[in-house]
């Protein structure tokens, strides 16, 4: 293998920090014991992520979005799995036209999708509620589920599942046991991007959250506009600790490359 | 009443048809072969029989019962496929299992006819192995043992053997052979590969754009190709000229041979270069003049021009004197090996 130059190696660094400098800072300055946003010079201090649990806002807001994202993303694969499917082994009319609208939320502003979204669920009364929530999160995380499981469907060899129906498996032991499995990185990857792109959605949460239905980015949207303290510091360490937390435990149990990158083969 | 029966078995895409109007019957344990170009509708003919593809028009018969309206998860069949399409999150013996799994044998007689398969197929102690982890032989083995062990009414090979190196190609086809005897399945096999189907089958079905173009054990095809198409397809063959005066007679260039069977007229005659001999001194012949010799070791390969058309002949490395390029010479043959070919396009 060829090694990189000095040059290179030396832009990767600088790349690399730039990346993971803003994560760093935030957990630093979450550990702060002053009341403003600053390193900690006198020495770490909890202060912080103990003050998260006097506003039950944000666990409740961080309860919802795990919801949110769950329920929202477990859909959206279960549109996306049908749908990959017909489009990656199927010609019929208009499939290419079915592809590019599942793919539209990607195209449309989140700015634009969340006035529009506000003003038709006002229209047909579901304004401020859970569902409307639900609905709208799975449409817009519905293209990350449909691009990657696509992207399994299409690398599967139809022969396999022919193997499997000549030796008499009806279709949906087809499914269960030889197309599912095969399919399988691209439907957990999908699903995970899915979920943290709800988990992340801010711009158009914003004009659809009502009080009572407040995401996790929302309430600290909300709070940074009146104060500009370390919580907001120390709920973000949470989050990084949390993700960082889950990242490694999948790619233990299953192998991060195998879930973004490979195609189950390997 | 034969094993397998194809009726009139038809199918085309979208106006361009792809099988017309086949028949073929096939007796129980035969190895037959179905050979042809891409395209010739062999591969279409063998997804019919397995039930991927819909059947047009006509009948599949298998022990006197129609297939057609038998749901392809029904029917019963082994399929070994090209690419070995084996389960890749399975491990090899529950690939050989998941047929019997899905019959509902319970898992003791599983797990028995599970090692006797991988033992039919030389596979043993690999039962805990991926594929993945395994080279393309090895693969084509769990393919082939996966498809037996469901103790299937027909074996289907599509062109099993094509992803596999020369050699070790060679030594699949004598052990696919062998194994075949001695289960008995009576097995159909796709193949572009004229080689591959000489050396297994009881019979070969030669197929071009969709049709039969011969029927016959391996050594009556190749030796008395029924048309130009056949005689071109398997292996080298000279393709000559002549006129036929409709009485059994038909003269080609200088030679005149005795064949009955041509309307009078114009004809083609096929031969097959190592049946072309010189002639003796003073005999009848077919005049000719080298235009090139190739050294090959075993033999020199000639090519030369007559009156009838040009010719590829081979001599044999044993001695004698090979004529130079340029020399005019004159061959000789048994009436008894040339054919007379059908009329038809030639390959």
């Amino acid at each position: 293998m060829r090694k990189n130059g000095p040059l290179a190696l030396c832009f990767n660094l600088l790349f690399v920090i730039f990346m993971l400098a803003p994560l760093l800072i935030v957990c630093v300055v979450a550990f702060t014991p002053e009341g403003y946003l600053s390193l900690p010079t006198r020495g770490p201090s909890l202060r912080w992520f103990k003050a998260i649990f006097d506003y039950p806002e944000f666990v409740r807001a961080f309860r919802d979005s795990l919801w949110l994202a769950a329920l929202s993303s477990t859909f959206a694969i279960t549109l996306a799995v049908p749908a990959a499917l017909a489009i990656a082994r199927y010609r019929f009319r208009g499939r290419e036209a079915l592809t590019t609208l599942f793919m539209s939320p990607l195209m449309v502003p989140h700015v634009v999708l969340g006035i529009a979204f506000l003003r038709f669920f006002s229209q047909i009364g579901l304004s401020g509620t859970f569902l409307g929530l639900l609905l709208s999160h799975i449409i817009v995380v519905l293209p990350f589920a449909l691009r990657l499981v696509l992207a399994a469907s299409y690398g599967i060899d139809q022969r396999i599942e022919h193997a499997a129906i000549s030796l008499g498996a009806g279709n949906a032991t087809v499914f269960r046991r030889v197309t599912l499995p095969l399919i399988l990185p691209g439907v957990v990857s999908g699903w995970l991007l899915a979920a943290i792109n709800s988990f992340d959605e801010v711009t158009m949460t914003v004009f659809i959250a009502s009080p009572a239905t407040v995401t996790l980015p929302v309430r600290m949207f909300l709070y940074i506009q009146d104060n500009i303290d370390p919580l907001i510091a120390a709920v973000s360490a949470c989050l990084i600790a949390m993700t960082a937390g889950l990242l490694i435990a999948l790619d233990r149990i299953y192998g991060l490359d195998r879930l973004f990158v490979g195609s189950g083969k390997g | 009443m034969s094993h397998l029966v194809l009726n009139g078995l038809s199918k085309s895409y979208g106006g361009v048809t792809a099988v017309q109007s086949l028949d073929l019957a096939v007796e129980r344990g035969e190895f037959v072969s179905l050979l042809g170009p891409s395209g010739c509708g062999k591969t279409t003919t063998l997804q019919m029989i397995a039930g991927f593809v819909a059947v047009d028009r006509g009948n599949i018969l298998l022990d006197g019962n129609d297939l057609v309206s038998v749901a392809p998860n029904k029917r019963g069949l082994g399929i070994v496929f090209q690419s070995y399409a084996l389960f890749p999150h399975m491990t090899v013996a529950q690939n050989i299992a998941f047929g019997l799994e899905m019959r509902g044998i319970d898992k003791a007689e599983r797990e028995t006819r599970t090692l006797e398969a991988m033992a039919l197929v030389g596979l043993k102690g690999f039962a805990d192995r991926y594929p993945r982890r395994m080279s393309g032989g090895q693969q084509q083995r769990v393919a082939l043992a996966r498809a037996l062990v469901i103790k299937p009414a027909l074996l289907l090979l599509d062109e099993p053997l094509s992803n596999l190196d020369a050699k070790l190609r060679e030594e699949m086809q004598s052990e696919l052979r062998q194994i075949q005897r001695s289960i008995g399945t009576t097995t159909i096999l796709v193949t572009h590969d004229q080689h591959e189907a000489m050396a297994l089958s009881d019979r070969i079905v030669v197929m071009n754009h969709g049709r039969v173009e011969q029927v016959g054990a391996p050594d009556t095809v190749y030796g008395r190709p029924a048309s130009a198409f056949v005689a071109s397809f398997l292996g080298k063959t000279n393709v000559l000229r002549g006129t036929s005066d409709g009485h059994g007679k038909v003269s080609l260039g200088s030679l005149s041979l005795a064949m009955a069977g041509a309307a009078s007229g114009p004809v083609q005659i096929a031969i097959r270069p190592e049946r072309l001999a010189f002639a003796a001194v003073g005999a009848a012949g077919l005049d000719a003049r080298v235009l090139s010799r190739v050294f090959q070791g075993t033999h020199w390969l000639l090519t030369a021009e007559s009156a009838a058309g040009a010719l590829t002949l081979m001599r044999h490395n044993d001695g004698h004197p090979v004529p130079a390029e340029g020399e005019a010479i004159r061959l000789s043959f048994a009436p008894a090996d040339a054919s007379l070919l059908r009329e038809g396009a030639a390959g």
